[in-house]
């Protein structure tokens, strides 16, 4: 009879498909290309200052306070921004954490960012700039590891954060028209 | 006993390897017996320090606990431990909790409520075990913190969590306090010389600001003005304590604990609160007055000698060692209004009251709490004597 193998559970990740994952980035060439992307969102007008974001199969709302007029049904676009920056750097956490068998009981980000001048955004000035001249994270952990190893862990999740370099070092944007 | 008799609010830091058994039982990897096992080694440490310190009432450091009033999920069938962030899903206004959290510098998962999800019934005494193991293992005078029935039914009560077997917050405090009466009682029998009911959710009740909920008591978001919450934690207090007589009880408040910062924590006197904490039936009002925080002595004028005061003398959140010189000061400015042979000595508040945010070291903690006894000692010796 075959004997199963038991797969290797940690915080709720496979650790072999984890491994398995990381060996064929290695390996294969084309795990890389279709993980590196493109990778799509449409955002398509939901009337007001609302706003509907479609990825793969996923949705996601875009609404302003009511404030500015709007009927805050949603979050804003920059709280998005905060909060991505903040799930990808959970993501790279967690990952690596598990890769060095770190087992995790809570984990939490709390992000914060403060517009440079909100006038330059309403187009009445142009001093400063309309975004996050600086996006503060910090990182509550509770994990099985000593508080060394967690810091080094979170240097790492800041170091290769997809979203948090994107932002971190400026990605060019290319903005491109067409009206119908 | 001697005068000034010295004591503490109840907690003491916990041992990182307890806080890793806490863990392992909150994950269910472990039993709650496995985990007493455990502490029993952690409580032994907490009051030989306390001895040594020369504390005359001590308690068991609440080691066994993971905040003074959630470890009743333990003891209680139809109450849940939710943190904070399971509970924002029930929130209504999540956006003043995370304007509380930021301002706190706290992850939400720090903060954890017993939550009533079915009628309550005790599972075993909630602390009758603890002072099983506490007299066999000190001589001295002992104490026993539980939560206040005002505490315990405001952080048990949630909408949309708690309604479907208590329609109203008043429902589930009756079950609460008769829950705690036989709990007293209990404890009266097992040989507990002073029993001190936590209530400091009653300083946010007329010092926090509204909307600007507490690390304390998510629950508080649907409170109603101070009045009538301070008229209903008086009817609960002595509703629990009804017909109870022949042990030493104590009522204590604070202003949070939780943190080091001292300009998030709250502030403002005790004038509001006394017509209403004189009223309890209670012997000892346990009270903070380290700090200016909590205003000044003079608002006993009216009331004075109406209660014992258990006297706050140590900051429990800073590193630094207040002097007997300094204790000898505070003390001397209470007998002003209360009879020397009504004033106990104390920290503020526990050492570790929600045990993964000890405010200070156990280091510390002895430092501060022998500072008192030599204060004690030389009040009794010198009971005149003034320092500069």
């Amino acid at each position: 009879m075959q004997e199963q193998v038991k797969e290797r559970i940690l915080n709720e990740l496979n650790v072999d498909k984890l491994e398995q994952f990381v060996n064929d980035l290695k390996t294969k060439p084309d795990v890389v290309k279709a993980t590196n992307g493109p990778w799509h969102s449409r955002v398509k007008w939901q009337g007001g200052l609302k706003a509907r974001a479609y990825m793969r199969n996923h949705v996601a709302n875009f609404d302003e306070p009511e404030g500015l007029g709007a009927t805050d049904s949603a979050a804003s676009a920059h709280e998005h921004i905060l909060s991505a920056v903040g799930a990808c750097m959970m993501t790279g956490f967690v990952f690596q954490a598990t890769r060095r068998g770190v087992k995790i009981h809570d984990c939490e980000i709390a992000l914060e960012g403060t517009f440079g001048s909100i006038k330059n955004w309403a187009g009445i000035s142009d001093e400063s700039t309309p975004g996050y001249p600086e996006i503060k994270a910090k990182l509550f952990i509770r994990a099985d590891a000593d508080t060394k190893t967690l810091h080094e862990l979170w240097n790492e999740a800041w170091k290769r954060s997809v979203v948090a370099q994107t932002v971190a070092r400026g990605a060019k944007i290319t903005p491109e028209f067409e009206a119908l | 006993m001697a005068l000034f008799p010295v004591t503490t609010v109840g907690s003491w830091p916990r041992p990182t390897w307890l806080l890793q058994a806490l863990r392992k039982r909150q994950s269910g990897e472990i039993s709650f017996d496995q985990f007493n096992t455990l502490a029993n080694d952690a409580v032994v440490e907490a009051v030989k320090l306390q001895e040594d310190a020369g504390v005359d009432i001590v308690t068991d450091g609440e080691q066994r606990r993971d905040n003074f009033y959630s470890f009743v999920v333990e003891k209680l069938e139809g109450v849940k431990l939710m943190t904070l962030s399971q509970l924002l899903d029930f929130i209504k206004d999540r956006a003043s909790f995370e304007e509380t959290l930021r301002a706190l510098d706290v992850p939400s998962f720090a903060m954890k409520s017993p939550v009533a999800v079915d009628k309550i019934r005790p599972k075993s005494k909630l602390a009758v075990d603890e002072v099983d193991f506490l007299k066999a293992n000190t001589r001295k005078k002992i104490k026993v913190p539980i939560p206040g029935p005002y505490m315990l039914t405001r952080s048990s009560w949630f909408p949309g969590l708690s309604d479907t077997a208590y329609p109203t917050l008043e429902d589930l405090g009756k079950d609460v306090s008769k829950i705690l009466h036989d709990e007293i009682l209990a404890l009266k029998g097992a040989g507990v010389d002073f029993i001190q009911l936590d209530e400091p959710v009653l300083s946010q009740v007329v010092h926090g600001a509204e909307g600007a909920e507490t690390f304390m008591c998510a629950a508080l978001a649907t409170r109603k003005d101070p009045t009538e919450e301070l008229s209903y934690a008086l009817e609960l207090v002595n509703q629990t304590l009804k017909g109870i007589s022949g042990i030493k009880l104590g009522v204590h408040v604070c202003r949070g604990n939780w943190s080091r910062k001292e300009d998030v924590l709250l502030k403002g006197n005790y004038g509001p609160l006394l017509p209403y904490l004189t009223e309890m039936n209670v012997d000892q009002l346990v009270l903070e007055f380290a700090t200016p925080r909590a205003g000044e002595l003079k608002v006993f004028k009216e009331y004075a000698d109406e209660k014992e005061i258990g006297l706050g003398v140590v900051n429990p959140r800073s590193s630094e060692i207040e002097s007997p010189d300094l204790i000898i000061r505070r003390v001397r400015e209470a007998t002003k209004f209360f009879d020397p042979s009504r004033v106990y000595l104390n920290p503020d508040c526990g050492f570790g009251t929600f045990a993964e945010r000890p405010v200070n070291d156990a280091q510390t903690a002895f430092a501060k709490l022998r500072s008192i006894s030599q204060a004690a000692q030389r009040l009794r010796e010198a009971p005149l004597e003034i320092p500069a």
